[in-house]
């Protein structure tokens, strides 16, 4: 049984507020109780595969040239940097 | 002026020079002035409209190559980019941000002059399936505006439904094209998975999602499907098509073909009316000529929990690529430690996109990961074998759309399983990947009933004409806006 504080560390590792316990909270335990469904699925000895993507199939990495300049677009920005909040 | 024509009807009557693409769009513009306050189908309206319809009236007139549209007015669903335009996905969040290209589908659109006359509403991030989690209000459907349009792509199918526009372009995860145009009476089609580019569309869940064509007929879906498939270097998950003809021998019929009726999809909780609508569709089918039988695809219980853990394990992902250094708002950096700063940035997602993020950081995480993750999975390949076990011995499946009619706006709202639950019927061919639509076919007290039809993967050609052969069957009033 999923516990609330596990929800609760999960959302800090995730950098999200839950200010609001009884909407996120308690919302997202009822839809992880529901979830419980899956266990009487019987899929245990289930294979499932991923779908192959060779490496021909992506697109060539090189540059694509573009007529706006990206940066100049955010507010938060120095020379060619970005800015961001500090981290130490 | 007469909006309540198909897009073909609507081509063939600017071809013919019976009307302007500049006086229909013109029209179609005071329309959406005149009765999108009660219905918020949009979150924004094309300014420009009248002028780029002028223009490719201009061409028609001095003999220049013309699109294939000739003007048709198409509203675009507000997470598809438009360059230049703003493309909120109905959030705070991107209140503000103006897309910096074309998205592949409206590249394509662009080719053919097709004119966008505006943005439409959807829940936020298409995250929800009745346009009410939209961060600017709901849109409300036009058959009864108490009630809700269904959704993600619920402006979408208000839009079209309302006579806004003759056709739009959605984004369908779990049902969000075809879930609307149910509950709006309109077409609503998801192809196979692969074949519409999805570039340019902001990413929710990108394994089992694409864009699709909500239209007033079958017909339209296919002539929009001709435009918009094909292989794209920008998505690399975009399959051949065969440069088929989606509209050709549309109209060639169903004799001698086989249809499996979803059992799982016809019992518990399923509305009496649509159950009625449902097993009427099935005669009518029978009626030309095709043969019908029960079919059993025993994962359809699990489906709904096995694509909300899916859903949310790639939105958590995608999501966190708005922490305001990359995406976001204007919000300065001073004063904030790194994790706070993204927090409070975070705090102008609504309650849903919140609750999806959770959600999605928790079922793949370590020690909870096999419990919920690799088993949704699981189960999604096997109701991948059922299922293509199933088009082993049918050439389609058919089942109603939603089990349940509309439902009135804050109805469910609060109740997330009871949300979970509308999606039951429609969250099959996304995990599987096959195509699928919804063809308006009753009212039941005035709310719309639209029947489901499914067929083998990159049969899109053949779906099309028994949604077709449906369709004839049906008669249905005008919208009452």
């Amino acid at each position: 049984m999923v516990t609330e504080e596990e929800i609760e560390q999960v959302a800090k590792l995730m950098k999200i507020d839950v200010h609001d316990h009884k909407e996120y909270v308690e919302k997202v335990h009822d839809m992880i109780n529901y979830f419980d469904i899956l266990d009487s699925a019987g899929v245990e000895d289930e294979e499932f595969t991923m779908k192959d993507l060779p490496l021909s199939s992506l697109r060539k990495d090189k540059h694509i040239p573009f007529e706006d300049k990206l940066i100049e677009k955010l507010n938060n920005y120095k020379g060619s940097y970005v800015r961001a909040p500090k981290m130490v | 002026m007469n909006l309540k024509i198909s897009g073909l009807e609507y081509i063939e009557e600017v071809k013919n020079g019976n009307i302007s693409a500049e006086d229909f769009v013109s029209a179609t513009i005071d329309r959406i002035k005149n009765i999108d306050e009660k219905l918020h189908a949009f979150l924004q309206v094309n300014s420009k409209a009248v002028e780029q319809a002028r223009d490719i009236d201009k061409k028609i007139k001095s003999g220049k190559k013309v699109g294939s549209c000739f003007g048709m007015p198409i509203s675009i669903k507000d997470n598809i980019c438009i360059k230049h335009s703003k493309t909120t996905c109905a959030s705070k969040m991107l209140e503000k941000f103006i897309a910096p290209y074309d998205a592949t589908v409206i590249t394509k659109l662009k080719e053919q002059d097709a004119v966008f006359v505006g943005k439409a509403n959807l829940d936020e991030f298409a995250m929800g399936l009745t346009t009410e989690f939209s961060a600017y209000g709901p849109s409300r459907n036009p058959w009864n505006t108490d009630y809700v349009p269904g959704g993600s792509s619920g402006g979408s199918a208000v839009s079209v439904s309302a006579f806004e526009c003759v056709a739009s372009l959605g984004s369908d995860t779990g049902g969000s094209v075809r879930n609307p145009a149910s509950f709006c009476s309109a077409v609503g089609y998801k192809p196979t998975y692969g074949l519409i580019s999805r570039y340019g569309l902001v990413s929710y869940a990108n394994s089992i999602e694409q864009i699709g064509p909500v239209t007033r007929t079958v017909k339209d879906a296919a002539f929009l499907l001709n435009i918009l498939s094909g292989l794209d270097p920008n998505d690399n998950t975009t399959i051949d098509g065969g440069g088929q003809d989606y509209l050709s021998e549309i109209d060639s019929g169903i004799e001698g073909k086989k249809i499996g009726i979803i059992q799982e999809m016809m019992s518990e909780g399923i509305d009496p009316a649509v159950l009625a609508a449902t097993n009427d569709a099935v005669s009518k089918l029978e009626g030309l000529g095709a043969v019908c039988e029960n079919v059993s695809i025993d994962m359809v219980k699990y489906s709904v929990a096995s694509y909300y853990t899916i859903t949310a394990t790639e939105a958590g992902s995608n999501l966190a690529r708005y922490d305001n250094l990359r995406y976001g708002y204007d919000f300065p950096v001073e004063g904030f430690e790194f994790n706070s700063y993204i927090s409070k940035a975070r705090s102008k997602f609504g309650p849903e996109v919140i609750r999806r993020m959770i959600l999605g950081g928790f079922v793949p995480s370590s020690g909870h990961a096999g419990k919920y993750f690799l088993k949704s999975l699981k189960v999604k390949s096997k109701l991948t074998n059922e299922v293509n076990e199933a088009f082993k011995k049918y050439d389609f499946l058919i089942a109603p759309t939603v089990p349940i009619l509309p439902f009135k706006i804050g109805e469910k709202i609060d109740d997330p399983i009871a949300l979970f639950l509308v999606d039951i019927n429609t969250v099959m061919s996304n995990l599987t990947g096959i195509p699928s639509i919804s063809v308006p076919y009753a009212l039941s007290n005035g709310l719309p009933i639209g029947i489901q039809l499914l067929a083998k993967h990159n049969h899109d050609k053949s779906l099309l004409k028994v949604a077709r052969a449906l369709e004839t069957t049906v008669r249905l009033p005008e919208v009452p806006i």
